[in-house]
């Protein structure tokens, strides 16, 4: 059995933006994009969801539920750097450290660095540690599998530290609702609901062809979960799986003319990322969000690694042909390349004449 | 609408024009080709908004008048029947008829009116040059043209003429082809356009190597060429080339004169080591012989050498050999001489009998 830990700092970049703005704390703070714009929220401080204002949502919306709250841009260099002391402080811990993003990370504690006797006093060490050199707060959940340790990171949060034992686990997901399940998104929880399953004990119900027939094959995942059971490993320097960028435009595009062109401009700094980090890729994905929000993606994979600039933009106007853009208007574009390689280190260059 | 034609009559105009017809297009009618039927005269068009290919058949045609047809469908349709077979084509309102014997095609089609012409065409200058020459230039240098950069000016093929020659250039910012050809006209100072990659590739397919002249008409947006039979109408690319004279490398005393074919054959051998993303071979050069080397991820190794003329200092330089055997296919004489600096400096190679075509590759760093 292992011992994970799941680390998630509390409201990341509204914390870091309170911390060092003192006329902040206690106030509403939302980091994110620019409310006249078409900015969403990236984090808010907890004062701030106290109105309902949470991620992902557009900041006009959260400007008008909240007209008083600070809003800021966000200061990713600086979040950076600070994630960067946090892993350091995880990595003084244990060397399987898996981060999500910035701001969360899974720890395999089961053979700990240092000797602290129980997982629970070393999440406890690790939030010490973490206060000491940052300043900031985590919640941390500790248990025995990656998907308990993430549930139970969240059941206490700020500043939270929660055990899900193994004795705990079965019965504890048993109560869990559906759409509290770590993968389970809105989408997945309403087609749940539609088959009566409302909490882990209506999911134990199902066997697993049930599920495969209707899930597919996320659903080994589903079914362990609803026993409390998921065999994931933590896994440190986790690979990327696509490189991408995307865009919201200010205003709608209509003209099928000036998608391509966006395209091709992602699709640039898409090859310029690529090939900086020296890896190629053989998949392309465009990603078209219409203006009635409804996202379409459509991917092809080559026949050959991408080797140039070209590769990738030579399938983009067939890509935007499939996701049906034929006098729609979209405000998202969205250019990424998977089934990443990386390139071995070729220590030729071609030099260049202008 | 009424003609009859006979199949190879209208094959061929077909196939050539079809190229300007894209396979995926922003606009139905530009799917389609546009007949117009005159009194002594039919002319078929393709166009896909930047090439507009116009082939003219002199020959008697009932009830004038204009349409269109779907282009592969069309050709498709000619290619399957059998030779010489006399072709029907019938167009009233909506439809389109063609039959030959006892095979009867009724197709689609779209309003004439609907069907996209290049208009603001201010062309100002004519020239007039020999097919087989106009060809040869652009055939010399076109190899070299950028595909795809973001430089969008070097996805295409420079013309720059003046009163006393007329010369192409194409560079994809690793080597670059300049050819040029005496040829007097009455044009004032110099004047440069770009033509378009799909233009170039298109004009190329249509020029022969006749003696025969032909004129080249240049505006500021547009060049087209009047050939026999067909009218070749491209739009150009709006954007300023590099100073393609800044990188022609300066004379050096490193000069090597080699047999084309030896070069050419020792190269290919070599490259048999090298793969899509592992180009580069390395070629030493001293006292009259070349060696040539390649190697790969694998370890694996290539090594040959070649008797050449070459008395200068011992070089070492690597070469990206797509590069190197595109100028030994585009340079026409036995021999070649290759003038290289040093192994950081773009090497020159050139006929030995003419210096009318010159070709620059940088090298690459191994």
């Amino acid at each position: 059995m292992q011992d994970i830990i799941h680390i998630d700092m509390d409201a990341f970049y509204a914390a870091v933006e309170q911390r060092d703005f003192p006329q902040y704390r206690n106030k509403p703070v939302v980091v994110g994009g620019d409310p006249d714009k078409r900015g969403v929220v990236a984090t808010c401080s907890y004062e701030a969801r106290k109105f309902g204002i949470h991620s992902a949502m557009p900041c006009a919306r959260a400007m008008r539920l909240c007209p008083n709250a600070i809003f800021v841009r966000p200061r990713f260099e600086l979040y950076r750097q600070i994630s960067q002391q946090i892993r350091d402080v995880m990595f003084s811990y244990t060397d399987l450290v898996e981060p999500l993003s910035l701001d969360e990370a899974y720890l395999d504690v089961t053979q700990c660095k240092r000797s602290f006797g129980s997982p629970t006093l070393v999440a406890k060490a690790i939030k010490n540690d973490i206060k000491q050199v940052t300043g900031l707060t985590a919640s941390a959940g500790i248990s025995y599998n990656k998907f308990l340790a993430k549930i139970a990171s969240d059941l206490d949060k700020p500043d939270g530290l929660t055990l899900i034992t193994e004795k705990q686990g079965s019965e504890f997901v048993k109560q869990l609702s559906i759409g509290k399940f770590h993968g389970i998104g809105p989408a997945t929880e309403s087609k749940m609901q539609d088959l009566g399953i409302y909490t882990g004990a209506d999911l134990l119900a199902w066997n697993l062809e049930e599920l495969k027939s209707i899930f597919g094959k996320v659903s080994d995942y589903y079914y362990h979960a609803a026993r409390g059971l998921d065999h994931r490993k933590v896994v440190s320097h986790r690979q990327r799986k696509s490189i991408g960028s995307e865009k919201t435009y200010n205003e709608d595009v209509g003209d099928i003319k000036e998608m391509l062109l966006r395209l091709e401009n992602l699709a640039e700094e898409v090859w310029q990322d690529l090939s900086g980090k020296h890896m190629t890729a053989r998949t392309v994905t465009v990603k078209v969000k219409f203006d009635n929000f409804v996202q379409v993606t459509r991917a092809v994979t080559l026949a050959n690694d991408i080797s140039k600039l070209g590769d990738i933009t030579a399938s983009l106007q067939d890509l935007l042909y499939k996701a049906d853009v034929e006098g729609r208007r979209v405000r998202l574009l969205g250019v990424s390349v998977s089934k990443l390689t990386l390139l071995e280190q070729v220590d030729e260059e071609q030099l260049s004449l202008l | 609408m009424q003609l009859s034609i006979t199949r190879e009559v209208l094959l061929k105009p077909l196939q050539q024009i079809i190229g300007a017809v894209e396979r995926r297009q922003t606009m139905p009618a530009l799917s389609n080709l546009l007949i117009r039927g005159g009194d002594q005269n039919l002319s078929i068009t393709a166009t896909d908004l930047e090439v507009e290919l116009v082939a003219s058949l002199d020959m008697e045609i009932e009830d004038h008048g204009a349409t269109t047809i779907p282009a592969r469908k069309l050709l498709d349709i000619c290619r399957s029947l059998p030779d010489q077979a006399k072709i029907a084509i019938n167009s009233s309102n909506e439809k389109i008829k063609v039959s030959s014997g006892r095979s009867r095609f009724t197709l689609a089609t779209l309003p004439a009116d609907d069907f996209p012409t290049i208009d603001d065409l201010e062309l100002d200058q004519n020239v007039l040059i020999k097919e087989g020459e106009f060809k040869a230039l652009i055939e010399k240098t076109a190899f070299a043209m950028a595909q795809q950069d973001v430089r969008y000016y070097l996805n295409g093929l420079l013309l720059e003429l003046d009163a006393g020659q007329i010369r192409t250039v194409a560079t994809d910012g690793h080597r670059l082809a300049l050819s040029q050809l005496d040829h007097k006209s009455d044009i004032e100072g110099s004047r440069q356009i770009i033509l378009p990659r799909k233009g170039v590739q298109e004009l190329l397919r249509l020029l022969s190597n006749e003696e025969n002249e032909i004129t080249v008409s240049i505006g500021k947006n547009h060049l087209r060429v009047n050939l026999a039979n067909l009218q070749f109408t491209s739009k150009l690319i709006d954007g300023r080339f590099p100073e393609y004279q800044r990188v022609l490398p300066e004379e050096s005393d490193n000069r090597a004169k080699i047999d084309k074919v030896s070069l050419k054959q020792a190269l290919a051998r070599a490259s048999i080591l090298s793969n899509e993303k592992y180009k580069g071979i390395r070629l030493i050069l001293d006292n009259n012989i070349m060696v040539i080397q390649a190697h790969n991820p694998e370890h694996e190794e290539a090594e040959d050498e070649i008797e050449i003329e070459y008395t200068g200092e011992r070089l070492e330089v690597g070469f990206n050999v797509v590069y190197l055997l595109d100028v030994l296919n585009a340079i026409e004489s036995d021999k070649v001489e290759v003038i290289i600096q040093d192994a950081n400096s773009s090497a020159l190679i050139v006929s030995p009998e003419s210096q009318a075509s010159r070709y620059v590759v940088m090298p690459m760093r191994l």
